[in-house]
Parts: structure tokens; sequence; C-alpha cells
């Protein structure tokens, strides 16, 4: 048993009593992080994490997050530190400024360990397509399995026990899906509730700021930490936000919930299905009120390709500074364009030139109605139901994903692979903007699964409440590869 | 059909400045048909066409603009320092024709 | 065949902010490349705009002046390219929703007749970074980027190339006096593109458009609109179709040149700007940038005329916009407004002149000169005056007292005798000149009175020994 494995709220007492330094945290930290053989780093910032550990003497009573060890995805912009996004096209570019999500959190003296490998550009659900190659689930020694994408690397590195919670971001289910497959707590804030400046973006009107935990807990403390108005980013919201981590802790008298069973029938797996019947019924015994309904299977159906064209679209642009002109890798060529050319087709690896060109090809003048205009209509159409069935609930819940974290060869890359329609249902809350939890729910076959509660537009403190009575029921939280409760006879 | 698929898939991937093998070009031509299949069936969805398009996550509004107060600039040495090739305080590129 | 023209402009406006549009950098001129720029003028990845407000507060200002409907919310767009000089690889422009719509802007026309030129649009936008091309490469100023613009669209209303540079010259005017932009074509403050067709007299079809691009000079505009329509005219009159083409000026042999065909045009894939939520201006934020805007310049003309300032003098005054404003002050601090304006566009205008100086480097308060004018209204001689303005020019920091005194300025006499002393030792000394009159000669007066106030040296107003001079030589 070290600190490390406790919740934040836990290891800050001991930070107070003095049982614990921050030195001897970010140590042991990075001494696993460096023992991983799942490749979740991008870097490890031994050095500068020591340093500024090192220099934390004086514990801050009113501060948990005081010298608790992090990591954060690599599309996260660090001042002085490399940020690449698991992309060659950025290699060699080291930024003049933090994101706010960093600069917020060393404000709080939180000491960050590393940053963290992606799906490029945040552009994928495998956590394969990133420069350095696959990262590993750690719960599959094999390393057969994903442990899913994009934020593969802060997914592992708390799936594995390294941080007590790392920073991610969510475009489709970039967080939480890899929660779910990680065995962990994946949290996608309601749109503009986080400041995304900063964020390496992939399509601004769905990408948020996420994070993972192993302890509710510690979620609602890490959006104490991150909420609010910043002024350099537009989009973020000045709606008044809770003090999280304090009414999390008192549950909520009768949660109406709403079951999604086009979901949860489409789920084969006789123990997941048992674990959600199971859920379900202490629920009840909670006291919640729960009505199941159905979301409509052509809608579903729809979700994949609106989120492929509208992610598509967003990014084509954004990303058109990526041309070796400023920053990342230089082109070379006779004219401006060959080298621009020569940047970005060398610097974007196949596979996430694919989803640009598909995001191209729907913008293009001919195809434009067909695909841009109507992936609009379908997102408010989307939205529209989720609204719907969302009314006079407090939240809906879903399993995160069907199955187990797949293994990589059998879950194709291959972006037009006709996914199962309901295993997309999570983008829902990127398309409405939505606060979405995903919470460990149970093995199967030794791999964990998830269980996911989305809730209404900035009523984030229902989520949590509701996180943290439901993870008493489910008895497993605060677990990582290579700690589970049973074994230790907790 | 496809051979027009094709040349549009290049005209977008040419519209991003990207090279694509013919490979390449031939995954796409493939996934840009079943992305479009997939919307032809989306389109059958009742009333589809009398959704406004919906481009933010939801109707939101802010007031938020800045005071018109300058900011300390980057130096010149931060402003090249991820460049690639400087050339009296200016970034290089080859030669451009304007147009 | 005869034919008619409909051309359109399209003017880009830089504006006088301190900061730039979408970045908080300064906007400021510099002639160190690269030293006004943050994170997000060159694009760095995961940096976001932010709308600076007093680039709203112009756009608001120049679209009610131009009578537009204002869109009270502010809605962004991105207009996709790769270029060089767009280090995001696109423009954060309005085009789905122009700060204001509609409108008009009167010009006059060459027989001082008006003529109501209706507008399409004008919206807010950002400028592209600077290139300085060399023989081998291509150099990259990334201080303009991001530098605010308001783009003014006109609807195809205006007929010749006079027309059109009456239409800018009245754009620069507005926007200088609302205080909005330098609006030098000459920097690139202010720029132009033109679209010109033609079409048959008797026809009421529009004519295929042809654009030519960045014009940096009135003269240009007009030169090259109607070389075009020329040109046109020529190919149509040979039955030859007109093809839409972007075209450029070449001012060495005052013609237009292909740059490029329409079909070659880009595809700017304009998608919403999704960083930038919808920005609600309310009521309050709209009425008082309204209620702020300066005194413009058709209405500052208007008020010089009412005061009796002549049309040529108001527009000696109004040719710059801070000899306007310092022209006021000096109206403000009391001074009569015929001696002011003598003493501003005579005296003023040649000793900035003989300085090299600008109105805003001139030495002498407003406050000074509305002194002097006043002095002159007292009956001062305009000699003295413009004496004691020379003094004052030299020692700056004097007051007006002081350089009556140094001057030995008296102030202009009640003595009658005296000038009559003066102006009959002036006709004795004179008697070729009395004959002169008496022949009918009128010069010979005039003659007279100078000698007379030459002889005074000042003790005694040019009026008055005039006056006297009248008398006595009628007596004679």
């Amino acid at each position: 048993m070290n600190y490390l494995d406790l919740s934040i709220k836990e290891i800050h007492a001991a930070l107070v009593e003095r049982k614990v330094t921050p030195l001897d945290l970010a140590k042991e930290a990075i001494r696993r992080a460096k023992d991983s053989g799942d490749n979740c780093f991008e870097i490890i910032l031994e050095e500068q994490a020591l340093a500024f550990a090192s220099s934390l003497i004086e514990p801050e009573q009113d501060n948990l997050l005081w010298g608790i060890p992090y990591v954060a995805k690599d599309n996260l912009s660090t001042k002085g530190i490399p940020t690449t996004a698991s992309s060659e096209v950025l290699s060699g570019y080291v930024p003049l400024f933090n994101a706010t999500v960093i600069a917020r959190l060393k404000e709080k003296k939180a000491v960050l360990i590393g940053k963290t490998t992606l799906d490029e550009l945040a552009m994928g659900g495998m956590g394969m397509s990133g420069h350095l190659g696959k990262t590993f689930n750690p719960y599959d020694p094999t390393h057969e399995r994903i442990i899913g994408g994009s934020s593969c690397g802060s997914a592992t590195a708390v799936a594995s026990g390294i941080v007590p919670f790392a920073l991610g971001s969510d475009t489709g289910d970039s967080t939480r899906k890899p929660a779910a497959y990680g065995g962990i707590l994946g949290v996608k804030p309601t749109w503009g509730r986080i400041s995304r400046y900063g964020l390496i973006p992939f399509a601004p009107s769905l990408d948020a700021i996420g994070y993972f935990t192993r302890y509710s807990i510690d979620a609602a403390i890490l959006l104490d930490a991150l909420a609010g108005k910043d002024a350099q980013d537009a989009s973020s919201s000045d709606a008044p936000f809770g003090h999280y981590a304090d009414s999390c802790l008192t549950p909520l008298a009768a949660p109406r919930i709403l079951l999604l069973d086009d979901i949860i029938e489409a789920v084969r797996d006789e123990t997941i299905r048992q674990k959600l019947k199971e859920a379900e019924e202490a629920l009840k015994k909670q006291g919640a009120i729960l009505t199941h309904a159905r979301f409509g299977e052509d809608l579903l159906a729809a979700i994949r390709p609106t989120y492929i064209i509208l992610s598509g679209a967003e990014v084509c642009s954004l990303d058109a500074n990526l041309d070796g002109i400023k920053f990342g890798l230089h082109g070379k060529g006779q004219t401006y364009e060959s080298a621009m050319k020569d940047a970005r087709t060398r610097g974007i690896s196949s596979l996430t030139k694919r989803r640009f060109v598909l995001g191209s090809y729907s913008l293009l003048g001919e195809k434009r109605d067909a695909l841009y205009l109507r992936a609009l209509k379908l997102r408010r159409k989307l939205v529209t139901r989720t609204l719907e069935l969302l009314s006079g609930q407090d939240a809906i819940l879903t399993p995160s994903a069907l199955t187990i974290a797949p293994k990589f060869d059998a879950a194709h890359a291959d972006l037009s692979e006709k996914d199962k329609a309901a295993d997309n249902h999570l983008t829902l809350a990127n398309f409405a903007g939505l606060p979405s939890i995903t919470l460990p729910l149970g093995y199967s076959n030794g791999m964990p699964f998830g269980v996911d509660f989305m809730g209404h537009a900035f009523e984030e403190e229902k989520l949590f409440a509701i996180a943290h009575s439901f993870e008493k029921i489910v008895g497993i939280c605060g677990e990582y590869a290579g700690f589970r409760k049973e074994k230790h006879g907790i | 059909m496809d051979e027009k698929r094709e040349t549009l898939i290049r005209l977008a991937a040419e519209r991003l400045l990207f090279d694509l093998s013919e490979e390449e070009c031939r995954i796409l031509s493939k996934e840009a048909a079943e992305l479009e299949d997939s919307m032809e069936e989306a389109a059958k969805i009742e009333g589809l066409d009398d959704y406004e398009p919906m481009f933010f996550p939801f109707e939101c509004e802010s007031a938020a603009l800045r005071e018109d107060e300058p900011v300390a600039p980057l130096s010149l040495e931060e402003a090249l320092s991820n460049a690639g090739e400087t050339v009296e305080g200016m970034i290089r590129v080859p030669k451009v024709v304007e147009r | 065949m005869e034919f008619k023209a409909a051309i359109g402009l399209e003017i880009h406006v830089a504006l006088k902010t301190k900061s730039k549009m979408f970045s908080a950098a300064p906007n400021y001129f510099s002639h160190e490349p690269n030293t006004h720029v943050t994170v997000y003028d060159m694009a760095h990845p995961g940096t976001m705009p932010t709308v600076n407000a007093e680039a709203v507060r112009h756009g608001i200002r120049l679209a009610h002046a131009l009578h537009m409907d204002i869109d009270p919310l502010l809605r962004f767009d991105r207009k996709c390219y790769f270029y060089p000089d767009s280090p995001k690889g696109f423009q954060i422009t309005q085009q789905f929703h122009p700060l204001g719509r509609g409108g008009f802007i009167e010009i006059e026309c060459e027989d001082g007749s008006k003529k109501t030129i209706g507008l399409k649009r004008l919206h807010l936008e950002e400028d592209a970074c600077k290139m300085f091309h060399r023989v081998e490469d291509t150099l990259l100023d990334y201080n303009r980027a991001g530098v605010p613009l308001v783009e003014i669209v006109s609807l195809p209303e205006l007929s010749s190339g006079r027309e059109a540079a009456r239409f800018v010259e009245a754009i620069r005017h507005l926007v200088v006096y609302a205080l909005a932009s330098d609006g030098k074509m000459e920097d690139g403050s202010l720029r132009c593109d033109v679209n010109v067709s033609i079409a048959p007299r008797e026809s009421d079809a529009l004519g295929t458009k042809v654009e030519i691009k960045n014009l940096n000079s009135l003269r240009n505009i007009e030169r090259a609109i109607d070389q075009e329509i020329l040109r046109q005219s020529e190919l149509l009159r040979q039955g030859m179709p007109i093809e839409g083409q972007t075209r450029r000026y070449d001012e060495a042999s005052g013609s237009t040149k292909l740059m490029r065909s329409k079909a070659e045009a880009a595809d700017y894939r304009y998608v919403p700007e999704a960083n930038i939520v919808p920005i609600r201006l309310s009521e309050a934020f709209i009425a008082k940038a309204i209620e702020e805007c300066p005194e413009l310049y058709e209405r500052k003309r208007e008020r010089y005329l009412k005061l009796g300032i002549s049309a040529k003098d108001a527009d000696v005054i109004l040719y710059d916009v801070a000899m306007a404003q310092y022209f006021d002050k000096v109206l403000a601090c009391g001074a009569p407004t015929k001696a002011a304006t003598v003493l501003f566009n005579v005296e003023v205008q040649a000793s900035l002149h003989k300085m090299g100086k600008s109105i805003v480097e001139f030495p002498l308060e407003p406050k000074r000169l509305a002194e002097l004018a006043s002095l002159q209204e007292q009956g001062y001689p305009h000699q003295a005056v413009v004496q004691a303005f020379h003094y004052l020019l030299e020692h700056p920091k004097s007051t007006l007292e002081e350089a009556q005194l140094a001057l030995s300025l008296t102030p202009p006499t009640q003595d009658e005798e005296g000038v009559l002393e003066l102006v009959r030792q002036t006709l004795d000394e004179n008697p070729r000149s009395i004959a002169d009159y008496k022949a009918g000669k009128d010069r010979a007066m005039g003659f007279l009175v100078g000698k007379a106030i030459q002889a005074a040296k000042g003790r005694y107003g040019p009026s008055d020994i005039a006056k006297a001079m009248k008398e006595e030589l009628g007596k004679k």
C-alpha cells in the first residue's frame, strides 16, 4: 500500500500530516511511470517534476491538489515542454504558453510528471495512431488489447496506478471510452465549463477538456479546480459553478434515471449484462426512480457518420495552421505549396489524413448539402431527441461500451467499418455539449468495463452525487491494474 | 461514378495540401462511398429536413468582448523560436508568386 | 454600340485600435518585423480568438453612418485558404452574418449633383501577415497579421472611374473623421478591389464581372476602371465574350493585366468559427458606440459653411482630420471665425509647410491662435497680428501680452487726428498719385493707402487709414 494508491482527499490528509511529502509522491509516480511497459508517455518530466516537488515544503491545508502528481495528454500546451499531440507534424514544437488547465493546476501546485500519448491529434478511438505507436491496456499483459483513445496514455497512466489523476480531452468519447476499458472514471464536463485555451483542437464545437480519476470525489475535486470562465477562451461559460467536492457527498433523494434499452440490449457479454441488471436493482433499492426508453435505432446509426463529417469539417480548417512554417516539422520544396505539402504529408499519418480528407470531401460544393449540411441537421435532430429523453430526468444511464476492451487486430482502425451503431452513443454528449461521466462497473474475464451517466448542461453537481452513491454500490472504486481490492483483501 | 468520386477525393486532399497515394485514394473512395450511403440512410429519418442546421452544442450567447488594451508582445527571439529558417527577423519561405 | 458600366467596390479599412482584432497584441506600425505578435497571431496550436470591443464599436459607428441595419448578434466564420500570409490557414470574417447590411452613401458627381450609391454590407475581419518578396525567397512578418479590418462592399451602382474614385474618397472621409482609420491608401490602411461589368446601354442584364485587385491610389482606381471599361467594350465590339477574371492594374502600361481566370478561383469552404460563441451586443452598447462617434466629414463641412467659411477654405481645413481638429479647438476657444480662418489657412499652413511639420507637431496651442484671431477682431492691423504670430511661433512659451510688449504693439488707435495727420502727410509726399486718382486711375488709391500703412508701422489700423484716405482724397 502506497499513498499514491489513495484518493486525492486521503493523500492530501497524509501530506498535511506530513506522513508523506510531494517529493516522495513524485518520485514514486516517476518510478511507476518508468516501469510501465504500456507506452503511455510522450515524455517523463523527471527533472522538472522532482525540482518542483522539492520546492513544496509547507502543506496548504485548503488546497487539495497541493503536491499531487499528475500527467497530461500531450495535446495540452505546456510552456517550455515539447507538445506534439503525438504527431510528427508537431515534432520539435515547444509552446510559449501554458494551457489554462495546466496553468490552473500549476497554481494549485499539482506536480506534472509527464505528457501522455494520444491518437494522433486526438483523432481516433483506438490509441494506436500516435507517432509512438500503440498504447496498451494495462489489464492485458499480452498487449493485445486496446485501452482506447484518443486519451490513451492518460487513461493507461491512471488505470495502471501511476498517478491519481490525468488530464485528457473528449471530442467523441475520448475520455469515457478509455475510462471504461481501463476501469477508471472518465469525466467530460459541459461544453464551456472548462477553458479549452491551449488544447490543440480537434473540433471546437465538440471538444471538451476531460480527465481521469479513480474516485468520484477526486473527479469532483478536479472540476472545482478547473471550472470557470477564462478570458482567453471566449466560449468558456460564466455560468455559476458549484462546490462539487462538498456537494457530491450528499446523495440525491430520489434521482430520476433513464435507461436506454436499445443500447443495453446490444450488449452481448453476459457478465456486463448481469452487472447492469444488478446495478439497476441496487439503484432502485437506493430510491432511484428508473425509467426505460429507446433512443431509436435509425438515430443511433446516424451518430457515427454525423460525427465523422462534423469533426472532419472542423478539423480541416483548424489544423490548417499545421503547415510547417511557424512551428513543428518544417517542409522542403521549391514552392511554398510544395513545402507546406511536404510538411503536412510527411507529418500526418495516413489514418489521420483520411479523417481530414473525409471532412474536406464533405465540404466540397457538390457534396456540401448531402453531407455537411445534412450532418448539421442530424446534429440538431440527435440533440433534440437526447434532450427530449433527458427532460424530467436527472441522468441517462448507459453502458459506456458494449464490450470489454477489444483487441487491436479485432477492432479494425478502418474508419468506415460499420461499427455497431449502439457503440457510439457517448458522442451524443458532445453533440449536445452535455456532461457525462463513466464509472467502473466490473470485470469480465479480468478486463474492466464501465457505465455512463449523462446529465443536463452545467449540472455536474447532480452527476457527481449520483456517481458518488453509485460507486459505493459497485464497490471497486480506486482499483487499478495490479491493485485489485479482492486480491488485497480490502 | 467511382472515377468521379476519386477525382473529388483528390480535390478534397488537394484543398488540404495532402499528397495521396493510390492506395489511400482507393480506401478513401470506399470510405466516402460508405459515408454517403450512411447519410442517404439517415436522410430517411422522418422530418429531418425540417431541422435547422445546428453548429454549437446548445444555443449560447455571450457578451464577452475584450477591451482594447494591448499586452506585451512576444520577444523577437520567442516569436521565431519555433520557426524553421529565419532571415533578418523574419521567417523564410520559398519564393511566393503573388496571385 | 454604346455600353454602360456597372461598377462595385470592396474597400478594406485597417482600424486604428490599440490591440489587434482577435488578439491583444499591440496594433501599431513597427519597422521591426515580428515584434508585435502574440502566439495567436502566429497561429500556435490551442490559441483562441477574443473579439476586440473597440473594433466592434468602430464597425457599429461606420455601419450607422452608412445608414445600415446593424446585426446585434455578432457572429464569425472561417474563410479557408492555404497561403503563407495566412498563419491559421483561414481568416476569421463575417461571411454569413455581417455586422451591417444595406445602407447607402452619397457622392458628389462632376456636375455637382448628388448620387446615392447603395451598399451591400460591412463586416469585421482580420488582416494577413506581410510578405517581402526577394529574388530567391519570401520573408514573413507577422506584425500585420490580425490587424482589425472593416470591409465595406457596395452594390454595382457606380458607372465610371471618376465616380468610383469619388466613392472611395467619400468612404475615406468617413473612416478618417470617425477616427476609425488613418485611411491612407499609400500605407495600405485603405485598400480597394473593384468589380467591373459592362452591358449594352439598352440592356437590363448585367455583364460578366471582372475583378481588379489591389488598387493603391484614387488615380489608379479611376484609370484602371476606365481602361477596363475600354478593354471590355473593345472585346464586345469584336463579338468576343467577356471572361470572368481577376486582373490587376499595371501602373507602367496604364492597363489591367490578367492574374487568374474564375475557373481557378478559390473555394473558401466557409465554416462557422466555433471558438467564438455568438456575442449579443446590448442596445446600450450599440447606442453608446454611435453616440460617441466624432463629428463626421460632411457634418463638419456643413457646419463650417454655415459659419460663413468659404467652401474653398473649408476644404483646406478638412484636408486633414488633425487639421480640422486643431481648427475646431481654436473655434472652441472663442476665436472669431473669419480671423481664425485667415490665420489658420494662410499663416499656419505656410509655417507648417516651411517647417515641414504636421499640425500635430505645431508648437502653438489652439488657444494662442484663438487669442491672435481675437486681436485682429479688436482692430489690430493684420500685419501686427502676423508679427505677433511669428513671435509666438519662435517663443511658444510666451504669452500674447509678452509678444505685444516685445513687439511694442499698441492697441488700435482712437486717435483720429493722428490718422488724419499721417494721411495728409502721405498725400503731400505723393502729388503725382493724387493727379492719377483724379484722372480716374483707381489703382492710385491702393498705392496711397499702402504707403500710409507702411508709414504707420502698425500704429494705426489699415481700415482706419483707408477710410481717412478716401475722405481726404475726395476733398482734393
